[in-house]
């Protein structure tokens, strides 16, 4: 057994223990644990309507680092959930939906977000019988679970998440008042600097343990509510909070890809320095928030709003100290942490966070695919012995294939298996599991359609194998008929190549999808071009039949391989709007009509 | 194989509700506009090249989107007839 595997049921046994010989515990961990659930049916809920909704307004929120701000802020109000904000903001920077500086934004937004849960708690929950609201939640809750319709399901889980949130905020009330009889954890208090130490230690402890700042919170807040901690320790354990759901997000990154681990060192950062400047600060913060509190009213003896307002104050502040060198770092990041380099290569988009709603699993697929087909485009750009930097140029690709005297040295099998097929199996694998989660069912033709994108590309790079072989063979020949055909072949899939990478390079939709439909019509103008020609050499005995039948199967070759290239990229492209692809996108038959009118124009009269 | 697609496809806008209709209408007019601007463009770049390869590709493009644009007008007729159903 693995030290991984055996962390569960040790906790577990350790609860059972404590619960077991410290039975005044037991209403407090039930608090934490109705909370906990309450937060994971909220989450639950916000998931089915995150289906569109909040992507669309998450992408229209992004150009401006204030709308960031607002968005993470308003959101993580609204949710009481700033770990569904940051998993989202991840997905959406690993996809590369929004930026890095986007989603710190973001991320500053949701920490300010995540104080109103201590005002929440401070402010009404430890004054109203809030269980008593909780209870017709609840009730109403599990009916509306029970129903089949989407939306109705997600609002029954809405309502069971703040019934449970409720109740967990009114057991921890009754626990603390229940322990206090017992035993008194304000004799534990410390001051100074020691203590001020100390007690973040424990926040933030207790925050990684429950994977939950705002647990934490209801805890800190009740247990000064009941007297158990003093109020300096109460403001240092806030303190710790904060730095724990950074750690959480941390440890959530570590699974994500490049861009995920950037915004969680970012998220660390941003907390660090934040709770570093209120340790620094905290007389003066401490001040400040009785002055305030005198402003708004709040009584001197009011330590629970006061303790919100300070954790509201010293985020806020953390927020203001980084927001002019939000871009600084977001640079700093993408330098400091780069993607370290594999011997075969690695997805750069897929991994399991994408899952989390249907546009991040799609959009992560096509830009795998966009990736392997960079790597395809790049090999056999070297099959035919060209630069990848030539044909990402503008430089004459007749020239370049012209001055050619030697080909590439290139071992393609190995090039296959090393960049293409381990990505391919990825991008399978990971549609696999994509195919089977309840809540991408909307995009599984979109899926699909990407599957089979990323098996065209592979066949394409399986197709270059064989012309590759004879390229070597033939495509230098002494012979001056037999070149110019290979050098034809050459530079019509490196012209191609330059298209269809030009055509990547700018914005999906359907209008660039349907432009590889000209390329299709100019792939078959050429190609019964050279077949005519061909005819032409053999009758004029300029070619042997046994040469020109090579040439035909290379030709063969090369219109599977662009064919196949073709009909990725038009998937690609289409950025989602597969239907109409389909729709207005020439089929075979009227590529050919129009490759034949267009012949019988340009044939001289 | 593509018959079958095309049944498919037509079931599946006949059991849309209204207004899955109505937004696939407007998509592909939306689209039609668009193509007929780039057919404006081709034109206009048409008329400023001489050089002769760089012409028929320009032509094959200009093509391309004529016929694009009539599949897509014949498309909006289908829709149109569907919605008079």
């Amino acid at each position: 057994m693995t030290r991984k595997q055996l962390f569960v049921p040790t906790v577990l046994l350790g609860l059972a223990i404590v619960l077991w010989f410290a039975s005044d515990y037991m209403e407090i961990a039930v608090g934490v644990a109705f909370f906990l659930f309450g937060m994971h049916c909220l989450e639950e809920g916000f998931k089915v309507f995150t289906g569109g909704t909040l992507e669309r307004v998450l992408r229209r929120s992004t150009d401006r680092l204030w709308k960031c701000l607002l968005f993470g802020t308003a959101s993580t109000t609204v949710m009481q959930s700033s770990t569904l904000v940051s998993l989202i903001t991840i997905s959406f920077v690993s996809a590369e939906m929004i930026a890095l500086a986007a989603g710190i934004g973001i991320i500053m937004g949701a920490n300010i977000g995540t104080t109103t849960g201590a005002w929440l708690i401070a402010g009404l929950g430890l004054r109203v019988n809030i269980a008593a609201y909780a209870m017709p939640m609840l009730v109403f809750g599990v009916v509306m679970l029970m129903q089949s319709a989407k939306g109705v399901k997600g609002v029954g889980y809405l309502l069971m998440g703040a019934g449970f949130l409720f109740f967990g905020i009114h057991y921890m009330k009754e626990g603390f008042d229940t322990f206090q009889g017992a035993m008194d954890l304000s004799a534990y208090s410390m001051s100074g600097l020691a203590g001020v130490l100390m007690f973040t230690l424990i926040g933030m402890l207790m925050t990684v343990i429950m994977q939950s700042s705002h647990a934490s919170l209801l805890i800190i807040i009740t247990a000064l509510a009941a007297g158990q901690v003093s109020y300096e320790n109460a403001l240092a354990m806030a303190i710790g909070a904060n730095l724990g759901s950074a750690i959480t997000t941390a440890l959530g990154g570590l699974a994500a890809n490049i861009g995920g681990r950037r915004l969680a060192a970012a998220h660390v950062i941003f907390n660090v320095i934040s709770a570093a400047v209120a340790i620094t600060f905290i007389g003066q913060l401490s001040w400040l928030v009785g002055w305030l509190a005198s402003l708004i009213g709040i009584r001197p003896d009011d330590y629970l709003l006061q303790l919100a307002l300070f954790h509201t104050i010293f985020n806020v502040l953390g927020v203001v100290i980084l927001v002019p060198v939000v871009g600084v770092l977001a640079s700093a990041l993408e330098r400091w942490i780069k993607p370290a380099p594999q011997s075969s290569e690695q997805p750069l988009y897929l991994y399991a966070d994408a899952l989390e709603t249907p546009e991040t699993a799609v959009t992560a697929v096509r830009k795998e695919v966009q990736h392997l087909f960079d790597n395809a485009s790049g090999l056999i750009a070297h099959g035919i012995s060209l630069k990848r930097s030539t044909i990402d140029s503008d430089a004459s690709l007749q020239e370049a294939i012209a001055a050619t005297r030697r080909h590439f040295p290139l071992d393609i099998e190995a090039a296959y298996e090393e960049k293409i097929k381990s990505l391919h199996s990825e991008i399978v694998g990971f549609i696999a599991s994509a195919r089977s989660q309840k809540n991408l069912e909307a995009v599984s033709d979109e899926l699909y359609a990407l599957r089979q994108a990323s098996r065209d590309v592979a066949e394409a790079v399986k197709g270059m194998k064989h012309l590759h072989t004879n390229l070597v063979q033939y495509g230098l020949s002494e012979n001056t008929a037999v070149r110019a055909k290979y050098d034809a072949i050459r530079l019509r899939l490196g012209k191609l190549l330059r298209q269809l990478r030009q055509l990547m390079q700018g914005e999906t939709g359907e209008l660039r999808a349907l432009e590889v439909d000209a390329a299709r019509v100019d792939l078959h103008k050429t190609s019964r071009k050279m077949l005519d020609e061909l005819d032409e050499l053999i009758r004029s005995h300029k070619l042997r039949p046994a040469i020109a039948t090579s040439i035909m199967n290379d030709e063969n070759y090369l219109m599977q391989i662009a064919s196949n290239l073709l009909d990725a990229a038009q998937v690609v492209l289409a950025g989602g709007a597969v239907d109409l692809k389909d729709g207005l996108s020439l089929d075979r038959i009227e590529l050919k009509e129009l490759a034949s009118q267009q012949e019988a124009t340009e044939r001289p009269k | 194989m593509k018959l079958k697609k095309l049944l498919e496809k037509v079931e599946k806008f006949l059991s849309a509700d209204p207004d899955t209709q109505a937004s696939e209408r407007k998509k592909v007019r939306e689209l039609l506009r668009a193509l007929k601007d780039k057919a404006k463009a081709l034109r206009r770049q048409l008329e400023e090249i001489e050089d002769g390869e760089e012409r028929e590709s320009l032509r094959t493009r200009l093509d391309v989107v004529r016929a694009q644009r009539m599949k897509g007008v014949e498309r909006i007729k289908t829709l149109r007839k569907k919605k008079a159903l």
